[in-house]
């Protein structure tokens, strides 16, 4: 496949290798002072245990390297689908609760919620450079969320955001795995990942 | 009829607006609208407009499309861009919209004459949004986790209408709220900005007549960030003493974005920056360690930053941070020189050492003291002196002799390098040669051609030269392998003395100087003229040299302007060394004129009264000598006639006269009317009073005195034979009483008192009475007019006549009449006769003097020489011509006649 490869597709595909890995730097570090702000903003324990949130994929899997490039890319984008998902209800609920005086906490969400976006699209557009059709998100989307109870959406929050920083750490070793030359990643050879 | 028409009008307008059958709710029904309504046009553009009247309105009114006019602003629309399409509507149509204006109106003419508005619309006029251009934006970082998006574009033209703006960007699947300007038409800035994603931005413009896009710009905003400067910059030093470290943060995580930096410095007090390499800063850092850099020197630092891949915009500088270097052993030793005096013993000299503090950046911190040993090289076993001393110089009293000094600065780090001085006991080396001066800006550049050894170093000397102080020398060392230095903070219009001295390793040459201005001025003043001496056709002058202050530069000559008093300007130039200049045959680069000096040559040149008064005197003591000699041998002549020997007038037989007789009747050719010695010459010249017009005024010039007495006492004259030629007559009463008294007197002359005689026909009464009186005639004739109307006989007293008679008269200046040859009688002394002279007033001759023998005289003429303004007229010579006893008078006595002339008797 990176054989048959164009200059543009492949400069493409750097471009949007290089910019995902750095948009997914950013978002870990933008998640990991939401997370912080997040806490003390909810009132909760930064030790605090939190469920699998249900309807995302775990980052954490076994034999990751031994997963082709066009798998990597649509874990990913099954996995920030349903953050987009999930962080669009918190700062819907969020919005709800503070209305709109917590405009700080309201920003940064809002703000991860646009990187999310980005990097979905990041990962749709290198899924459409590998000529793979992009899965509908409809039937993949998270399920309904259940009613929950305030201090249950804010745990469920905690753990969307804990796991958004885990993606984020997850989708830069991806993405740098496609940028090798591996024969098994199937990803474009010959392309140097940018810092 | 006005009332009439108006009721008329008021109805019609019922009938139109407000009776309609139309109205619908509203009290105001209008007979009719225009299409479109209020259009907004396009400037330039076509446009036609359409008036539709109601149909109700043509039955209550008679109002058809053909009644319709169309109004711009009161302004009557050509009724060619009208056109009816039907009975009801009428269409109006321009061109050009740029000829419309608001409201245009559609109006009815009712009967032809009433016009009356049915409808109006407002038109505007503008033109579409021109398609934005050169889109641009930039991120810039307002805080640790804050970036803004400017961005900025050209809106094109003026559209005259109310155009949007708006600033849209969007992700492939995210489109984001539009940014619209405030109060700007050109920029934007958006808040919410997300890295590593392309964004499309682009921008609209729209108004009523159109929209317009940009052409999208495609970026990544990472791209175009400016991010924040490093901040709480601080310097501090280190170990080594040309090493500062600086530190910083910064705002910018390395999520975002990796950096790279330009970190620049200077020496505190310049403003010129240095940049540490951009190759060694161009990785991620928070602290650099700037290399280089001066022992104990202050430096300030300052710093940016941008992405590290060089996309993007560089932050703006940092705040400055300063500090100080650590100190360092001084980097050489102090230049120095020495002045040597001599001494009060001839011996020793007095040598003033003096050496130049060390630069800041040869320092290398703070100079504690300096070291100063000097050597006696002509004596090695004695041990060298050594001195510790704080300011720049030295003074010591040395035996003449060869001696090295050596002097090494300290700080608190260690010593410098020692600087060595020798000084010879003479200066026998060679000179340089070919020493020169140029400006150069404001510095003096001295030159100079190197001696053929090799020359250690050279030391240049300046000094401003003053009249008023004494030179204080400044010194400089220049290297020896270079041939000229630049002097710096040399003044201009200042005279400096620069004086160069090789400096040889076993020696040292002599000093050549020269004096050089850096800029010349003309001078101040100009110099202060006097004259030393004025001749006639020249003059010397003098003047001082200016003063080194007033010069302002060499002075090259002096120009001498002179002009004389008719203007004649002449121009001299004079060597500068001369400070005088003769101006003989009385006869600029920059320059001051002197005072204006103004002098009058003399009127004699030097010699020249001398030449004429010595020749002069000599003339003038010739001729008294000459006429000394003369007198001296014609002694007994001037005897005769000085002091003749005069008869006793009371033995004379003209004792007998009465004046108050007629003299004819005392005549008596019987008797012997003269006795011998009675009489010397005597001259007669008889002039007719009516012959005065016959001559010319200067001819009479000698009788003017006699003129005043024409009118009071005819007669009256002095003017006989000399004094006639104003040979200064004396008053000499000879009235017969007073005869005896002037007889004995030596010097008297014979004078004679002249009778009146008659008048033109009146018979003329001449009476002569002699006298002897020395007084001047001329004074009596004054008197005589005083006595003017006095009785006969006293006026006749005092009418004297000088009797000149056998004596020269010589009267040059002046007409005269000179008698040249004396009447010679046959005895010596004695009267033997006279020249009458008379001038008749019937001559037809102006000048013609005739001798005419009265008949009642008897005349002996002799030579008469009349001498007239050079011309000399002879008259008719008679020598002893005897006569009767009836024209012979008795006596003979000298007359001029005048009018009512005297006669001779």
């Amino acid at each position: 496949m990176a054989a048959a490869d164009s200059p543009s597709t492949a400069l493409r595909r750097r471009d949007l290798c290089s910019r995902g890995i750095r948009l997914a730097g950013k978002m870990r570090a933008d998640v990991v002072d939401l997370l912080d702000a997040y806490v003390e903003q909810q009132g909760l324990d930064a030790s605090a245990s939190v469920a699998a949130v249900e309807g995302v994929p775990l980052a954490a899997v076994e034999h990751w390297d031994e997963q082709t490039g066009t798998q990597r890319l649509l874990e990913n984008l099954a996995a920030y689908r349903a953050f987009r998902a999930l962080l669009a209800q918190m700062l819907e609920e969020q919005r709800e609760q503070l209305g709109e005086a917590d405009t700080g906490l309201g920003r940064a969400l809002a703000a991860v919620l646009l990187q999310v976006s980005a990097f979905a699209y990041h990962l749709e557009e290198l899924l459409r450079l590998e000529s793979r059709g992009i899965p509908g998100e409809e039937g993949d989307g998270p399920p309904p969320p259940p009613h929950l109870s305030l201090f249950e959406q804010k745990l469920r929050g905690l753990g969307v955001l804990r796991e958004l920083a885990q993606w984020a750490v997850r989708s830069v070793r991806d993405l740098r795995q496609l940028t090798k030359p591996s024969p098994a990643t199937g990803a474009a050879s010959g392309l140097a990942e940018s810092p | 009829m006005f009332s009439r028409w108006n009721w008329v009008a008021c109805g019609f307008c019922l009938v139109l607006n407000i009776c309609s059958p139309d109205a619908s709710g509203g009290l105001v029904q209008s007979c009719g609208h225009i299409i479109p309504e209020s259009p907004v046009l396009a400037l330039g553009s076509n446009f036609t407009a359409l008036c539709i009247l109601n149909e109700s309105c043509l039955d209550f009114g008679n109002i058809y499309a053909n009644q319709i006019i169309w109004k711009i602003k009161n302004k009557l629309v050509p009724k060619e861009q009208y056109r009816e399409i039907n009975r009801t509507v009428s269409s109006v149509t321009f061109n050009d919209t740029s000829s419309l204006a608001t409201p245009l109106t559609c109006n009815i003419l009712a009967d032809g004459q009433i016009e009356q508005n049915i409808y109006g619309i407002t038109v505007t006029v503008g033109l579409p949004p021109e398609k934005p251009k050169n889109l641009s934006c930039v991120v810039h970082q307002t805080s640790r986790f804050t970036y803004v998006m400017t961005c900025t574009w050209n809106p094109g033209r003026h559209t005259f209408l109310d155009t949007q703006f708006r600033l849209r960007y969007s992700w492939p699947e995210e489109i984001f709220p539009d940014c619209i300007p405030k109060a700007v038409n050109n920029s934007c800035t958006v808040t919410d900005i997300q890295f590593f994603v392309n964004t499309e931005i682009w921008v609209e413009a729209a108004n009523a007549l159109g929209k317009v896009e940009s052409d999208p710009l495609v970026i990544d905003p990472i791209d175009i960030v400016k991010p924040l400067s490093p901040q709480n910059v601080s310097v501090s030093s280190g170990i080594l003493p040309t090493v500062l470290k600086l530190s910083w943060e910064n705002w910018i995580s390395d999520a975002v974005m990796t950096l790279k930096f330009n970190i620049r410095y200077r020496i505190v007090g310049d403003t010129n920056w240095m940049e540490v390499p951009s190759e060694d800063t161009a990785s991620p850092r928070t602290s650099f360690s700037v290399q280089g850099l001066r022992p104990y020197t202050e430096y300030v630092f300052s710093i940016r930053c941008m992405k590290e891949d060089g996309v993007g915009y560089w932050s703006d500088w940092s705040e400055e941070k300063s500090g100080i270097t650590t100190e360092d052993q001084p980097s050489k030793g102090p230049p120095i020189w020495r002045i040597i005096e001599a001494s009060h013993t001839p011996d020793s000299w007095t040598v003033h050492l003096m050496w130049k503090a060390l630069k800041p950046f040869e320092a290398n911190g703070v100079i504690l003291q300096y070291e100063v040993t000097v050597r006696d090289k002509s004596s090695l076993s004695s041990p060298p002196k050594k001195y510790n001393v704080t300011s720049t110089n030295h003074t010591l009293q040395l035996p003449k002799g060869t001696y090295e000094v050596t002097v090494i600065a300290r700080n608190s780090v260690g010593a410098s390098p020692p600087s060595v001085l020798l000084i010879p006991e003479s200066n026998s080396k060679a000179p340089v040669e070919n020493l020169r001066t140029l400006p150069k800006h404001d510095k003096l550049w001295v030159g100079w051609t190197a001696p053929n050894s090799y020359v250690l170093k050279y030391v240049v000397e300046w000094c401003l030269v003053s009249s008023s102080s004494d030179c204080v020398i400044e010194w400089q060392i220049a290297l020896g392998d270079v041939q000229g230095i630049d002097l710096k903070g040399i003044k201009p219009f200042k005279c400096y003395l620069i004086t160069v001295y090789p400096l040889y390793a076993d020696g040292q040459g002599s000093g050549q100087s020269v004096k050089a201005y850096l800029k010349q001025d003309r001078p101040s003043k100009g110099p202060t003229v006097q004259t030393k001496k004025v001749g006639k056709a020249e003059a010397v002058l003098t003047w001082n040299h200016l003063t080194i202050e007033e010069q302002n530069g060499f002075i090259r000559n002096y120009t001498i302007l002179y002009k004389t008093i008719d203007g004649n300007e002449t121009v001299v130039t004079v060597d500068p060394s001369k400070t005088e200049y003769t101006l003989s045959s009385l006869a600029n680069n920059g320059s001051r004129s002197g005072p204006d000096f103004t002098f009058t040559t003399q009127k004699f040149g030097k010699g020249e009264i001398e030449a004429i008064v010595v020749p002069v005197c000599l003339a003038f003591l010739l001729i008294v000598l000459l006429g000394v000699l003369f007198c001296f041998n014609k002694r007994d002549l001037i005897k005769k006639h000085i002091w003749p020997i005069v008869p006793d007038p009371s033995k004379s037989n003209i004792a007998q006269w009465s004046p108050q007789v007629p003299a004819k009747h005392n005549f008596n050719s019987k008797d012997p009317m003269y006795p011998e010695g009675s009489f010397t010459d005597v001259s007669v010249v008889e002039i007719e009073a009516d012959d005065k017009k016959s001559f010319s005024e200067q001819d009479l010039k000698p009788f003017d005195l006699l003129k005043k007495e024409k009118s009071t006492s005819e007669g009256h004259s002095s003017g006989i034979g000399g004094s006639s030629c104003m040979s200064s007559p004396r008053q000499s009463v000879s009235d017969s009483d007073e005869g005896e008294t002037t007889q004995n007197t030596s010097s008297t002359v014979q004078y004679s008192t002249v009778v009146l005689n008659g008048y033109r026909d009146q018979t003329p009464v001449q009476v002569f009475s002699r006298s002897e009186s020395t007084q001047p005639l001329l004074d009596s004739e004054e008197r005589s007019e005083d006595h003017a109307g006095g009785a006969d006989s006293t006026a006749q007293r005092q009418q004297y006549f000088r009797q000149n008679g056998g004596q020269d008269e010589t009267n040059a200046d002046r007409p005269c009449f000179e008698r040249t040859k004396q009447i010679t009688h046959d005895n010596e002394g004695d009267l033997v006769g006279f020249v009458q002279l008379q001038i008749s007033g019937q001559s037809s001759q102006p000048f013609g003097l005739g001798m005419e023998k009265n008949t009642q005289e008897a005349a002996l003429s002799n030579v008469l020489q009349i001498c007239t303004e050079g011309q000399t007229v002879r008259p008719e010579t008679v020598e002893e011509n005897p006569l009767s006893v009836d024209e012979m008078p008795k006596s003979y006595l000298p007359q001029t006649v005048r009018q009512g002339g005297y006669m001779p008797q």
